[in-house]
C-alpha cells in the first residue's frame, strides 16, 4: 500500500513541480522516496497522449494480427491424421454469457447456457514427454486482453504463437493425431449440436459456510429446549475408532474451486457470433471463462462420431450456416405446433 | 366619427344581403337547369349502391400507438448487452410467425395453445391477465377466471411454440401493473364470459384505464395488500380496513428507497433504441 501511494505521488509529484516550481521550492512537493523498485509499469516514462497511443496502436495491431492471421500458420501447415476410435480433440475456452430457454419439437421446454467463443486460439503444443509422459496436451487460450503490466516470461509464450495475449490460458489432454500447430483459431463450430460436452469452471465462491449450506446436513430445531444448538454438525462419528474419520463432511470455505458439469447436450451452435448453446446450468459467474471439452461419458461417446477432426478450418467447410440446431430442437421461423 | 361607423354598418349590411340574394339565384338556378337537362335524355340507368366493406377494426388495422413489449427491455444486470441483442433476434423470429397483440394486465385475452391432454389437441382460455412477468425469451403471462365456480390461473410462455394464438378481447389498463390481488376479491370481478366477443378498443389514442376498484373477501387474504410494499391502487381498503388499520399498515413503509440513486433505473433510451431495432427488424 505504502509503496502504491509513493508512485501516485511521484507521478502526479513531477506535473505539480513543472507548474508550480516558478513559485515554490521543489523539496517542499517531493516528499516521498520511491520504496519498491523491482516492478516497473509500462507508462512509467511516458506522456498521457503517448500512453493513449500505445493502447490504441497496440490493440489495432492485435485485431489486424488476427484478421490476417499473421502467425506461424503461414508456414507449411503440420500433418492431418485421420479419427481413429480412442481419438480425443482439442477443446475450447468459452466465455459464459447467461441463460435462456429453448422448446423442442415436441413442445417441451429447455433451460440452455449460452457460451461464447472469443479470441480462442491455440497457444502451445506439449508433446508427451513435455507434458507428463502419458499423453499429449495443447495449451489453448481465450479472450484477449492488454499486453502490459504482464511479464515478459509470460508474453514469450503468445509471441511464439504470434496471438495476442489470453486472459485464461488453459491444458487440454489431446491424443497424438488431434494435435493442431499453434497460432490456429478455434470456433464454435468444433463442437456440433447433438454432442454432449463436459464443462469446467471456478464456482461462484461462497466463502467460509457452515455445514448446513456446505453440505445440507438437517441442523436441529429452532425450539424445544435447544440451547446454543441450531445449525451445529451435531457428532463426528462413532466413537468405535476413536478417532474422527478421513472426508468428515465440516465447515469450510465452499466455491472458488473448479467444478465440471458432464454430459450436456449442445442444442444449438451460432456459428457467426460464435455461441455454443449447452444444455441447463454450468459452473461460474456470469462473463466467466471457462472449459469446454468432449465429454468423457462412456454412455455419450456415440454422440462424438461425426465431428470436425481435429478441429473446424474455416476454409474448409466454409459454407456452414449461421445457425446449426440439433435435430428436435424447435426453430423460431417455423410455424407454432400443432399436436396430434 | 359615430355617424361615419354607422354609415358604413349599413354599407356592409347591404351588401351581404345582396351576396346571400345572389347565392340563393345561382342555387336555385343551377337546380333548376340540371332538371331541365334530365328530362331532356332518358331516364337514368339504375345504378346499384357500392357495396359496404366491412372492416374488422381490431384487428386488420394496425395501431397507431408506439408499443414496445415490456421484455424487450433488459434488465439491469452486469450481463453483457450482447446476449439480449441475441436473444432479441430470437424474439423477432417468433413474433413474425405468430401475432402477439399489444396487451397490458387488466386486458382480457383468448389463448389458443396445443394441448396433448385436450380434447382436439388444442385448448381455448378466455380470462383477464393478471401479470406480466419475465424478460427476453423467457416472458410470460397469467390469465385468470373463474369456471364453474372455480377459479383458474394459467401461466403462459409467450414464446412458447405451442401457443397457437393470442387474441385481444379487451383492451384496458387498470390501475395496478399486477391484478395477483383478484384471488382475494370477489368472483365476479375476474369472471369473464369464456364465449366473450373482442370489443373494439382505441387505435391511435391512449389506452383506456379502467378505474374500477375491487371489493374484498374478508380477511385472511394471500397477501397484507394494504402494505405499502405492493402499493395497491385498485381495492376498496375503506370497505375492509379501519382508518386506524391503514395507518398501521403505514409502518412498512419504506420511503427512503425512492431516494435510493444506486437503484435508479432510466430505460427511456434504451426503449428507444430498442423501439427502432424493433420496428426495423419487423418489416
Amino acid at each position: 500500500m505504502a509503496s502504491w501511494t509513493c508512485r501516485f505521488l511521484l507521478r502526479r509529484g513531477t506535473r505539480l513541480l513543472s507548474q508550480r516550481s516558478a513559485t515554490k521550492s521543489p523539496l517542499q512537493l517531493l516528499g516521498c522516496v520511491r520504496t519498491v523498485k523491482s516492478t516497473t509499469w509500462f507508462d512509467e516514462h511516458l506522456t498521457e497522449d503517448n500512453t493513449e497511443y500505445m493502447r490504441k496502436s497496440i490493440s489495432e495491431e492485435y485485431r489486424k494480427m488476427t484478421a490476417d492471421k499473421l502467425n506461424p500458420l503461414k508456414d507449411e501447415p503440420w500433418q492431418r491424421h485421420e479419427w481413429t476410435e480412442g481419438s480425443r480433440r482439442v477443446g475450447l475456452v468459452a466465455l459464459k454469457l447467461g441463460m435462456m430457454p429453448i422448446w423442442t419439437k415436441t413442445g417441451e421446454r429447455h433451460a440452455v447456457t449460452m457460451l461464447q467463443v472469443q479470441d480462442c486460439h491455440v497457444i502451445k503444443h506439449l508433446s508427451k514427454e513435455e507434458f507428463d509422459g502419458r499423453t499429449a496436451a495443447l495449451v489453448v487460450g481465450g479472450k484477449n486482453v492488454s499486453p502490459f503490466y504482464r511479464s515478459e516470461e509470460h508474453m514469450e509464450m503468445f509471441m511464439n504463437a504470434g496471438v495476442p495475449p489470453k486472459q485464461k490460458v488453459t491444458t487440454f489432454k489431446v491424443s497424438d493425431n488431434a494435435v493442431i500447430k499453434p497460432g490456429t483459431p478455434l470456433y464454435a463450430a468444433h463442437f456440433r449440436p447433438g454432442q454432449y460436452v463436459d464443462v469446467t469452471a471456478k464456482t461462484i465462491g461462497k466463502g467460509f459456510q457452515g455445514v448446513m449450506k456446505r453440505w445440507g446436513f438437517k441442523g436441529q430445531p429452532a425450539s424445544h429446549g435447544q440451547t446454543k444448538t441450531h445449525r451445529r454438525p451435531g457428532a463426528s462419528g462413532p466413537g468405535g475408532p476413536s478417532r474422527v474419520m478421513k472426508g468428515k463432511k465440516m465447515p469450510g470455505q465452499m466455491g472458488n474451486r473448479y467444478n465440471t458439469a458432464h454430459g450436456l447436450k449442445i442444442w444449438r451452435v451460432n456459428t457467426k457470433y460464435n455461441i455454443l448453446y449447452v444444455h441447463g446450468t454450468v459452473p461460474g459467474h456470469k462473463n466467466c471463462l471457462l472449459k469446454v471439452r468432449d465429454t468423457v461419458l462412456p454412455t455419450r461417446s456415440s454422440t462424438l462420431l461425426n465431428l470436425p477432426f481435429p478441429t473446424f478450418f474455416t476454409e474448409e467447410e466454409a459454407d456452414l450456416d449461421e445457425d446449426l440446431y440439433a435435430e428436435d430442437m424447435f426453430v423460431h421461423t417455423e410455424p407454432s405446433l400443432t399436436l396430434t | 366619427m359615430a355617424s361615419c361607423t354607422s354609415t358604413f354598418d349599413k354599407c356592409l349590411l347591404s351588401l351581404r344581403f345582396l351576396r346571400h340574394l345572389q347565392l340563393r339565384n345561382e342555387r336555385f338556378l343551377s337546380t333548376s337547369v340540371f332538371r331541365l337537362a334530365a328530362d331532356d335524355n332518358k331516364p337514368p340507368k339504375f345504378t346499384p349502391p357500392p357495396k359496404p366493406v366491412i372492416k374488422d377494426k381490431n384487428q386488420a388495422d394496425v395501431s397507431q400507438r408506439k408499443f414496445l413489449s415490456p421484455e424487450f427491455i433488459p434488465p439491469r444486470q452486469r450481463t453483457d448487452p450482447f446476449k439480449f441483442a441475441i436473444e432479441r433476434k430470437d424474439m423477432i423470429r417468433r413474433r413474425k410467425v405468430l401475432n402477439i397483440p399489444e396487451f397490458y394486465t387488466g386486458s382480457i385475452l383468448a389463448v389458443t395453445m396445443a394441448d396433448p391432454n385436450a380434447s382436439g389437441k388444442s385448448n381455448r382460455f378466455v380470462g383477464i391477465c393478471i401479470q406480466r412477468g419475465g424478460k427476453g425469451l423467457g416472458a410470460t403471462f397469467v390469465l385468470r377466471n373463474i369456471i364453474d365456480n372455480q377459479g383458474v390461473e394459467i401461466c403462459y410462455e409467450l414464446y412458447s411454440p405451442r401457443i397457437q394464438s393470442i387474441e385481444v378481447l379487451k383492451l384496458e389498463k387498470r390501475l395496478d401493473d399486477n391484478l395477483m390481488y383478484l384471488r382475494d376479491a370477489l368472483p365476479e370481478y375476474s369472471t369473464v364470459d369464456p364465449n366473450m366477443k373482442p370489443m373494439p378498443f382505441p387505435l391511435a389514442e391512449e389506452v383506456p384505464v379502467n378505474q374500477m376498484k375491487v371489493k374484498m373477501r374478508p380477511k385472511p387474504w394471500s397477501k397484507r395488500w394494504e402494505r405499502p410494499k405492493y402499493n395497491v391502487k385498485g381495492i376498496r381498503f375503506d370497505l375492509h380496513l379501519t382508518p386506524e388499520e391503514m395507518e398501521h399498515a403505514q409502518k412498512w413503509a419504506q420511503p427512503w428507497l425512492e431516494y435510493d440513486m444506486l437503484k435508479e433505473y432510466d430505460t427511456s433510451e434504451l426503449e428507444e433504441q430498442i423501439f427502432k431495432e424493433v420496428q426495423a427488424e419487423m418489416k
